[in-house]
């Protein structure tokens, strides 16, 4: 048991170097080129570092949401909580803008985790209604949708010139960041991942049921508390910086159940993060490469990763 | 401790405003277990859900260790109770280690880590509810039967000096129903547990428990020896 979680964890980690390293070296640019060394540092450094970190906060994120929910298909994306969390970035920026305000990075992560969190208690609320995990589902997919047609009457009420940045950011995309605002994401991620070390304890009881976590000791509201804001930080940062990116957040945690062979959460926190940050790298790798120079939309490619994913989980639950 | 392990004082049970029983009076002493019986609706798992402090009680009080249920904290109550209720959780990729381990939640550091004594404490548990060679399994794989004993050996693991057990041997086969009742006995025994099991099985409250409470018309019917258990009792308590 401790051989395999070492082994797969080395495996992991082996993988997630070998991608940094194949982001950072393949590309369009000659070794010979005088820019050369600008597109390693100044593009696909930071580049790569948002997909590990934003990648990772992203899958513990839907790992948070599926013990939470006691639902395996359960993520910020599906269930509407990306596009909430984008909804209220694409709102701060517009009014601000349009008001001559510019935003820092930290007021969008700020809108964005309002987004997230709204989302979240909305999707809570519907869930004390209902014990069926794909009643659940759909009404997260509804509320994203709701969400999805309040951010394009904003986007059609915005100023042109703002239209093609929103329009890409909300596509979802690791590109376009400094090594500074890729150091300020990392930042609030730590935070986010700190406050998951202390839920681990408090998580691995919630496994069992709300009544059993009860009877050990756990806090019930206070626990609740914390995993909606400790989900939603992550998940609000990954949006504000990198718009909704689909399907990491189910897929990753299912797939690190399937290779450790366990749901534990002091197992499964660090893995989803080393799992999404390698799901994410090699996500964007695809995106930049298959059809180079023409980019994919990251979201695409992490569709057509992720969804088959989550198909085979809704096969395997109604075997 | 000299007192009761658990008592209720003139308590009053239901949800919000609609109020489910009342006046229930209760003891249960450490090394007794204890059968609450009555029809479907009467109750019984509302009180369950009270002294578990998943409810607050309407009226009256309940003591656990001699102190009032309101006045301990989550973390006080997990060191002196433990539950196995009807349903469990099913979490996927979970072994029957994992969850007698969990049981061990008040014992363990800030990051749930478990120490030699907690490793002890969980193994014994399982051996004495024989599921020992089941450890590895998870509990998504196992029959109904063999996760209800590993749902025993959590509540064992926790240590408790009162076990609450809701309806525990429904859809139980026999010899899974024996296996329970014998690991129950075994704690009450040895470890001088107290136990208060919610059951619609009069067999296994006449061969399990010492003492039985019924609630009937919301109130308790009757409180006495498991031997006035009688026929006409058992007609008149279920309207037959």
């Amino acid at each position: 048991m401790r051989n395999k979680t070492a082994a797969s964890y080395a495996l992991l980690v082996l993988g997630t170097g070998l991608l940094v390293f194949l982001n950072m070296v393949l590309g369009t640019a000659a070794p010979d080129d005088p820019s050369y060394q600008l597109i390693l540092t100044g593009i696909r450094l930071p580049r790569l570092l948002a997909a590990l970190v934003l990648g990772g906060a992203l899958a513990v994120s839907g790992y948070l949401l599926q013990v939470f929910f006691g639902n395996p298909i359960a993520g910020p994306f599906v269930l509407g909580i990306s596009n909430g969390a984008r909804l209220m970035t694409a709102a701060a920026l517009i009014v601000l803008m349009s008001g001559g305000v510019h935003l820092s990075a930290l007021g969008l992560v700020g809108a964005s985790f309002v987004g997230a969190g709204a989302v979240t208690i909305a999707v809570l609320v519907i869930s004390r209604h209902t014990g069926k995990m794909s009643v659940l589902i759909l009404a997260g997919v509804m509320i994203g949708y709701i969400c999805n047609a309040l951010t394009d009457f904003l986007i059609t009420f915005a100023d042109d010139r703002d239209i093609v940045n929103l329009h890409n950011w909300t596509m979802g995309s690791f590109s376009g960041m400094s090594l500074k605002t890729v150091g300020i994401a990392a930042a609030i991620t730590f935070v986010g991942m700190a406050g998951c070390v202390a839920l681990i304890k408090p998580v691995g009881a919630y496994l069992t049921g709300e009544e059993y976590a009860r009877s050990v000791g756990v806090n019930i509201t206070v626990f609740r508390l914390m995993l909606i804001l400790v989900s939603s930080l992550l998940s609000a940062t990954v949006t504000a910086f990198a718009g909704p990116v689909s399907f990491v957040g189910v897929a990753v945690p299912h797939m690190m159940r399937k290779i450790f062979g366990t749901t534990v959460p002091a197992v499964m926190i660090p893995a989803c993060f080393l799992g999404g940050a390698a799901f994410c790298l090699l996500s964007d790798m695809i995106a930049r490469l298959a059809f180079s120079p023409t980019e994919l939309s990251l979201s695409s490619v992490t569709a057509i990763l992720g969804a088959p994913v989550v198909i085979a989980v809704l096969l395997g639950k109604n075997r | 401790m000299n007192g009761p392990v658990l008592a209720c004082k003139d308590v009053t049970i239901g949800y919000g405003s609609r109020i489910v029983a009342s006046h229930i009076d209760l003891e249960v002493m450490a090394g007794e277990s204890v059968a609450l019986i009555g029809e479907n609706g009467s109750g019984k798992s509302t009180l369950l859900k009270t002294l578990i402090k998943e409810i607050p009680p309407i009226a009256g009080k309940v003591l656990v260790g001699g102190k009032d249920i309101k006045a301990l904290s989550a973390h006080d109550i997990a060191g002196l109770m433990s539950i196995v209720m009807t349903g469990s959780a099913r979490p996927e990729y979970f072994t029957c280690y994992d969850m007698v381990a969990s049981g061990r939640y008040p014992y363990t550091d800030r990051l749930g880590r478990l120490k030699e004594t907690d490793r002890m404490a969980v193994e014994e548990a399982m051996r004495v509810t024989g599921t020992s060679d089941i450890a590895t399994r998870y509990v998504t794989d196992i029959s109904d039967g063999q996760r209800q004993l590993v749902m025993l050996g959590r509540a064992i693991a926790q240590e408790p000096e009162l076990l609450i057990l809701d309806e525990p041997t429904n859809f139980l086969d026999i010899r899974h129903k024996i296996l329970f009742t014998e690991a129950v006995q075994k704690l009450v025994s040895e470890k001088g547990t107290a136990v208060l099991m919610s059951t619609h099985e009069l067999d296994i409250v006449r061969k399990m428990t010492d003492r039985f409470v019924a609630l009937k018309d919301g109130k308790t019917d009757f409180c006495g020896n498991t031997d006035r258990l009688t026929e006409e009792y058992i007609m008149s308590l279920f309207r037959l």
